[in-house]
């Protein structure tokens, strides 16, 4: 993880409503340690999603379905929980009986041992469970949620590839689908992620791919290799004003 | 209603978005600004009734929202503005279904009924499929489609859903989509218009198929 800079910072280096054109998808995380404020959250969800034409999901220390909802208002399409899904499993039920399942997003940290064995962190990253990632994983039920968000805790932000042992760790009858994160530097990996049959969708954070057209030469890149990739025409002209890239 | 004097804003048809406390609104009331429309989010069954143009976004439960609409009297609102007064709606994703006859899905409960057919849960078991059905995927259409006007059969959507409507004795122009079998994705049929997919999510594609249905 790497503290870059506040929304306008982020507005004004990655003209993020251009960016969002190039991606199926955005996740936007609180990962603030400590005491967080959901209304700063909101407003800068808000702001940062206004003209991007692409699912939102939002998430971060959700604790009670009103923070969902209150996200939900602000843009996101779904709300993503972790430590909860451990400590309060309750709440997940309740978030998928008011708002679907297909509205909540599981995710899961893992963090590698020196025996290589893996550990599920929680509490943005900070508390790893007691049992082996594998037993831990045992005690949930695939369909609890909509979709799983698995990220490596040791890749994440290194650029060096993802881990593809993370997804391992899942039990075999798991059928719900799975976002593959943590370590994307390039298109070679996307494309190595995508390639993998466990894998639904992958995710990058790495802001080298958001530099300048980085991510859109990525998507061609994996276009025209013949991964199959949604497609929208470029630049489409609405209106005297509005011009959508 | 009174054009907003502004850089962007210059149409003035009333365009109401239905809230019935579940779903999205922020999207779908932005991507309207972007092509150039103002929108009012209503809770209001009087504001509903009278709108030029519905939309009826919705995700999440059948049975909860039906329970909402029907709560707040806007279920009665949305018939009076589309069969009474003959105005135009759009369904989004749970909001197609609801304008369906009825859904499986917790239990079963009635719909609005201005689209004959029944929502059902995708099998996954005979398919293999993952459920829900999430991410974008291609729609086929016609080429006389007022939705798909300038838009080109197989052009790609965003889904994210577990129930869905058949295609089988449905008069008009469909979109249709295939997961496991296919599936109506889009429906147009006199002032009666849905998506399965979320046409506010589905980046240049779906800002034109707003604009089509805006436009019609």
């Amino acid at each position: 993880m790497q503290k870059v800079g506040d929304l306008n910072w982020l507005q004004k280096n990655y003209n993020f409503s251009h960016i969002s054109f190039f991606i199926d998808e955005l996740i936007v995380l609180d990962v603030t340690r400590g005491e967080r404020n959901p209304d700063l959250f909101c407003k800068t969800l808000e702001s940062l999603t206004k003209g991007c034409f692409v699912p939102i999901a939002a998430g971060g220390g959700i604790r009670t379905v009103e923070q969902a909802r209150l996200l939900l208002r602000s843009g996101a399409d779904k709300v993503v929980v972790n430590s909860p899904l451990f400590s309060n499993p309750y709440l997940i039920k309740e978030l998928c009986q008011e708002f679907g399942q297909q509205c909540v997003v599981g995710s899961l940290d893992f963090k590698r041992l020196q025996d290589d064995s893996y550990q599920i962190l929680v509490e943005s990253g900070t508390k790893p469970l007691m049992k082996m990632a594998s037993d831990e994983l045992q005690s949930l039920s695939d369909d609890m949620v909509g979709e799983w968000y698995l990220n490596s805790v040791d890749r994440d932000g290194t650029g060096q590839g993802y881990d593809f042992e993370t997804l391992e760790q899942l039990p075999k009858n798991w059928s719900v689908p799975v976002i593959l994160a943590g370590g994307a530097g390039n298109a070679s990996h996307l494309a190595a992620g995508i390639a993998d049959v466990r894998v639904d969708a992958v995710a990058t954070a790495n802001l080298f791919n958001f530099v300048g057209d980085g991510l859109k030469q990525a998507r061609t890149s994996l276009l025209n290799s013949g991964v199959e990739l949604a497609s929208w025409p470029d630049a489409v002209d609405f209106s005297d004003n509005r011009v959508a890239f | 209603m009174e054009a907003i004097v502004s850089g962007f804003l210059t149409n003035t048809m009333r365009v109401t978005i239905v809230d019935f406390g579940i779903g999205n609104l922020w999207s779908v009331q932005s991507a309207l600004r972007f092509l150039g429309y103002d929108s009012v989010v209503s809770t209001l069954p009087l504001e509903v009734e009278q709108a030029d143009a519905l939309i009826l976004p919705g995700v999440g439960s059948f049975h909860r929202a039906m329970m909402a609409l029907h709560k707040s009297n806007l279920d009665e609102a949305i018939l009076e503005a589309v069969k009474g007064r003959g105005r135009k709606i759009l369904g989004i994703c749970l909001g197609m279904q609801l304008l369906a006859d009825s859904s499986t899905e917790d239990g079963d409960t009635q719909g609005l009924c201005l689209i004959s057919a029944n929502a059902r849960r995708f099998d996954i078991q005979a398919k293999g499929q993952k459920v829900p059905h999430i991410g974008f995927n291609q729609v086929r259409s016609s080429s006389r489609s007022i939705l798909f006007k300038d838009i080109g059969s197989g052009a790609d959507f965003y889904f994210v859903h577990s129930y869905h409507l058949p295609l089988e004795g449905l008069s008009g122009h469909h979109g249709i989509c295939h997961y496991g079998r296919d599936f109506l994705a889009a429906y147009e049929n006199e002032n009666i218009f849905a998506t399965q997919f979320h046409p506010e999510k589905s980046q240049t594609n779906g800002l034109r198929l707003l604009k089509n249905f805006l436009e019609c």
